[in-house]
């Protein structure tokens, strides 16, 4: 009798513990993606103040997108630091990133005249350097967005909830905002 | 840029011809011309062929599975040789391809410690396996930083099955080897007897070998000097039969090697895929468009996509000889059409070239790797404390 309770207190704790090691692995997952996350965003808004400062786009668009760039590379809260990573929805800094989105995609216009844009010999590198800071950008949230999912899911998992195993980390939240400059 | 140690790991023996492995063959040659090192662990049977940079994981075991049969790798023996090849690699990425699929690159999963990231070619409906095997996939599952899907409907597959979502990152081909391959006279047509290509096993249904002979009367019948040049493996003479053609309604070609394909697509006037389903991406297509040849495709959404939804080649209701009849008569009497579709479709093959697909791989392999990554467990970092 007690060595069969001993067997299913053991196995309790391996299942426990073999949960436990997946919420630890998910919640770094979640937190390095998140860091790889704001790098990017920052790449991508110094990319597009880049290509403003060569002067290629209208001069209003340059304003514009200067301003928005300037804003999400520096004013916007960030990501990563303080103390409630996980749980900051980082809402305010969506806004100010879809708001660059959409400056940009007004300021590049319809595809005839980003070819126009490409054909230029001094804005095509700092368009390059964009598309793909963009298209990286887009990759960064889609991955972190998974890990957060996939955390959430397990998290109601109810063993996971009943004994803890999640700690006093904070349930994550997925990172929203239009990503979409060259659609 | 940095460079990147890749281990690409594939579940099907490397000594069978398939999708999956062309594609892992093709991104492992592309990366090294981009100077990485590469290193692919693959099944196999015979060792004594494998190119240099890769290595067996061990003999397969014909299963079935997902209802057809795959030759895989597992195992005691198979599991040893998947952990000493990622201790000895010291990759900087791992990268699997069909990572679901019973064989070394599930096995992978649970011992690999650089970041992974999965790709899943397979696009299915609702498979009995996978729901039951859902819970034991999920914890191996977390362990991918990043999925990558071959088409939309692999990723749809992705999304309903696993839950979560996978970023679409094409199927590559060398476009430039089909665009400058040169045509064969043999099998150039003309305007009064232009050719029509098929290419594909002509016993399997799926290859909708059937769906095109249904159509050879009636197109004939408009044009009657249309030839119909049919290549694969199979016995033409059971197709014909059942089909109720004669013996030289088409002219067949044999298992074709793969430079007669690159001249067999530059030769082609019109190319039919007639396909009726298990198709997740289409890349034949991409081939036929990269060759030069007009194409008409059955209506699959893999397909469609490829095809920009009609811009680059015309499209017929999957299974209907009637209606690939009508689309192969207006193909052949509005050649000006059919010239206008070849031209969009040769620009628009670009997305799917290897050069492009290799780039995007590649900026998913900078985002898994940018974080600098802790490889401990919880529990060494509770008893050993944190560094």
């Amino acid at each position: 009798m007690a060595l069969i309770a001993i067997g299913v207190v053991a196995i309790v704790g391996l299942v426990l513990v073999n949960l436990a090691q997946r919420v630890d692995r998910l919640h770094r997952r979640v937190i390095s993606s998140r860091a790889v996350l704001e790098a990017q965003l920052v790449r991508r808004a110094e990319t597009a103040g880049n290509l403003a400062r060569t002067g290629r786009l209208d001069a209003a668009s340059t304003l514009i997108v200067a301003e928005a760039a300037w804003n999400a590379a520096v004013q916007a809260p960030r990501l990563v630091g303080g103390a409630s990573d996980l749980a900051d929805t980082g809402m305010e800094r969506g806004l100010v990133e879809s708001e660059l989105t959409i400056d940009l995609r007004a300021a590049l216009g319809d595809a005839e005249d980003l070819t126009a844009l490409r054909a230029d010999p001094v804005a095509a590198a700092p368009l390059a350097d964009l598309e793909q800071a963009a298209y990286r950008a887009q990759l960064a949230r889609r991955f972190h967005n998974d890990a957060v999912v996939a955390t959430q899911r397990l998290r109601q998992n109810p063993l996971v909830r009943v004994f803890h195993l999640a700690g006093r980390a904070a349930m994550p939240v997925t990172f929203e905002m239009d990503d979409d400059v060259f659609r | 840029m940095k460079t990147l140690r890749v281990g690409l790991l594939t579940p099907y023996a490397w000594d069978v011809p398939g999708g999956v492995n062309y594609h892992v063959r093709d991104l492992a040659e592309n990366l090294m011309a981009r100077g990485h090192h590469v290193q692919v662990l693959a099944p196999s049977d015979d060792e004594s062929d494998l190119p240099p940079y890769v290595t067996s994981a061990g003999g397969t075991v014909p299963v079935n599975y997902n209802g057809s049969t795959a030759r895989v790798a597992f195992g005691p023996l198979v599991s040893r040789r998947v952990e000493t090849w990622l201790r000895d690699g010291a990759h900087d990425v791992v990268h699997i391809h069909e990572p679901i699929v019973p064989s070394v690159g599930l096995i992978a999963l649970r011992a690999a410690t650089a970041p992974v990231v999965g790709t899943f070619h397979s696009s299915q409906e609702r498979s009995r396996a996978m729901i039951i095997a859902n819970p034991f996939l999920q914890p191996g599952l977390e362990r991918i930083s990043a999925r990558i899907a071959v088409s939309e409907a692999a990723r749809r597959t992705v999304v309903e099955h696993l839950g979560g979502d996978a970023v679409v990152i094409p199927n590559g081909v060398e476009v430039d080897r089909f665009a400058n391959a040169s045509p064969d006279p043999r099998w150039q047509g003309s305007a009064e007897a232009p050719t029509i290509g098929f290419l594909g096993r002509l016993d399997e249904p799926r290859k909708g070998l059937q769906v095109l002979l249904g159509a050879v009367t009636a197109v004939r019948r408009q044009s009657p000097g249309a030839r119909f040049l049919v290549a694969g493996r199979g016995d033409i003479d059971d197709a014909l039969r059942d089909a109720g053609l004669p013996r030289d309604a088409v002219e067949y070609l044999g298992e074709i090697s793969e430079s007669d394909k690159l001249a067999l697509f530059a030769s082609l006037d019109l190319y039919v895929a007639p396909q009726i389903g298990g198709e997740s991406f289409g890349i034949v297509l991409v081939e036929a468009m990269s060759g030069g040849a007009g194409v008409i495709s059955s209506d699959l959404v893999a397909f469609r996509a490829v095809l920009d939804d009609g811009a680059s080649g015309r499209i017929f209701r999957t299974g209907d000889s009637a209606d690939l009849a009508r689309v192969l008569i207006e193909a052949i009497e509005q050649p000006e059409e059919t010239e206008r579709l070849r031209r969009y479709a040769r620009t628009a093959v670009g997305r799917f070239d290897w050069g492009t697909v290799a780039s995007r791989v590649l900026d998913v392999y900078a985002m898994v790797t940018a974080a600098p990554s802790d490889h401990r467990g919880l529990l060494e970092r509770i008893f050993r404390g944190r560094r």
